[in-house]
């Protein structure tokens, strides 16, 4: 799970143990989706910290994931190996962002 | 392109703990990796005296990356485990690590996704030290940050051009340079007397075949470099994926389902990665 820097957090993220403030209470659950609102919430009572789901992490969607693949493997067409490269990456790709759902 | 003198360019690359923008503390590193006859109780001694970073080394060996079953938790320890060679590349890697942010962002994720995926790939080949590899891993773009240090405004350029040219950083390198990040790792890995199969990991990790001492060890890095840029984790310096060598790929001979099985376990590895370094 890892933990990151409040500065660095983005709507869409989701925690994946509970915030609490200095206090030790806790202001947001587990498993809470995080919004603009919320996020300033945290900054402004001084939170540094929380832990999110790991999946999160990858900000961008499936989708544009893949997209990026292609690009890269541009220069690269027609040559078998790369191919299958390409293939085995895309198939990584989606079971990693199926699982993680 | 402005002529780059490539004796000039080594003599520098060779004197970087000299540059003046090198923050003094890996000075001081640089200069202790530099003497011929490191002993491990040097080497000890001079993490353990540093407690930043015998907490940086610490880190390393204990994270996922590393995949060591128990807690190391003292340098003494570590070093007796992994060997002189291993903890002197280590050195190097933590303490490079504020440079190859500043060289070149997201360089330091695909470094450490290289050291967990080479990792992976030793321990599925079932190679003796599996460490070795991984320090190889950690360390085989370490030219891209010697370049970055030491010529810092033709190396901007440069990565600049690569992506109008449609080129890979490797290719724009030789253009512009009449060299890669390969060879200039390696002169400073020979000057710093790391094992001959570690400088060759590096100078040939986009060359594989010329590898002859350590072929396979050269062949994990190739394709871990390759797979990891493919993946999209981290950034190495151009958006194209450079050809995968043929024999490197035989030598291996993984299968698609080896690939996959090494790449999600690379996932694991790297979960906490955010906490490597700091």
């Amino acid at each position: 799970m890892p933990r990151i820097n409040v500065d660095e957090v983005k709507p869409g993220m989701t925690t994946s143990k509970p915030v609490s403030n200095e206090n030790g209470i806790i202001i947001i659950k587990e498993n809470t989706e995080l919004t603009d609102s919320i996020i300033d919430r945290l900054k402004k009572m001084g939170i540094e910290y929380i832990f999110v789901k790991a999946e999160k992490r990858f900000s961008k969607s499936k989708e544009d994931m893949l997209n990026e693949v292609e690009k890269r493997f541009n220069r690269m067409s027609n040559k078998p190996i790369m191919d299958k490269i390409k293939r085995i990456v895309r198939e990584h790709i989606e079971e990693l962002y199926d699982r993680n759902r | 392109m402005t002529g780059i003198d490539k004796q000039k360019l080594r003599f520098k690359v060779e004197n970087t703990h000299n540059l003046p923008t090198i923050p003094a503390t890996l000075k001081n590193i640089l200069n202790f990796l530099e003497n011929p006859s490191i002993s491990m109780n040097k080497i000890s001694d001079f993490i353990s005296k540093d407690p930043v970073l015998t907490m940086k080394v610490l880190k390393m060996i204990n994270s996922p990356v590393y995949g060591f079953p128990g807690r190391i938790s003292s340098v003494n320890q570590a070093v007796l485990l992994l060997g002189l060679n291993v903890i002197k590349g280590m050195l190097l890697g933590v303490s490079v690590f504020e440079l190859m942010q500043k060289a070149m962002v997201g360089l330091w994720e695909h470094s450490l996704g290289c050291a967990a995926l080479s990792n992976l790939m030793a321990k599925k080949k079932g190679l003796k030290s599996p460490e070795d590899i991984t320090i190889a891993g950690l360390l085989h773009d370490i030219g891209k940050v010697l370049l970055a240090v030491n010529i810092p405004e033709v190396y901007e350029r440069l990565i600049a051009v690569t992506e109008k040219h449609g080129l890979t950083i490797l290719e724009e390198e030789k253009m512009v340079l009449g060299t890669n990040h390969g060879e200039v790792g390696s002169w400073i890995a020979n000057k710093w007397n790391f094992p001959k199969h570690l400088v060759e990991i590096i100078q040939y990790h986009h060359e594989p075949n010329r590898a002859r001492a350590a072929r396979v060890e050269c062949a994990i890095v190739h394709i871990s470099d390759i797979l990891v840029r493919a993946r999209g984790f981290g950034f190495a310096g151009d958006n194209f994926i450079p050809e995968v060598n043929q024999e490197a790929w035989d030598i291996l001979g993984f299968n698609d389902e080896d690939i996959k099985e090494l790449l999600l376990s690379m996932e694991d590895s790297l979960e906490d990665y955010e906490d490597l370094g700091e």
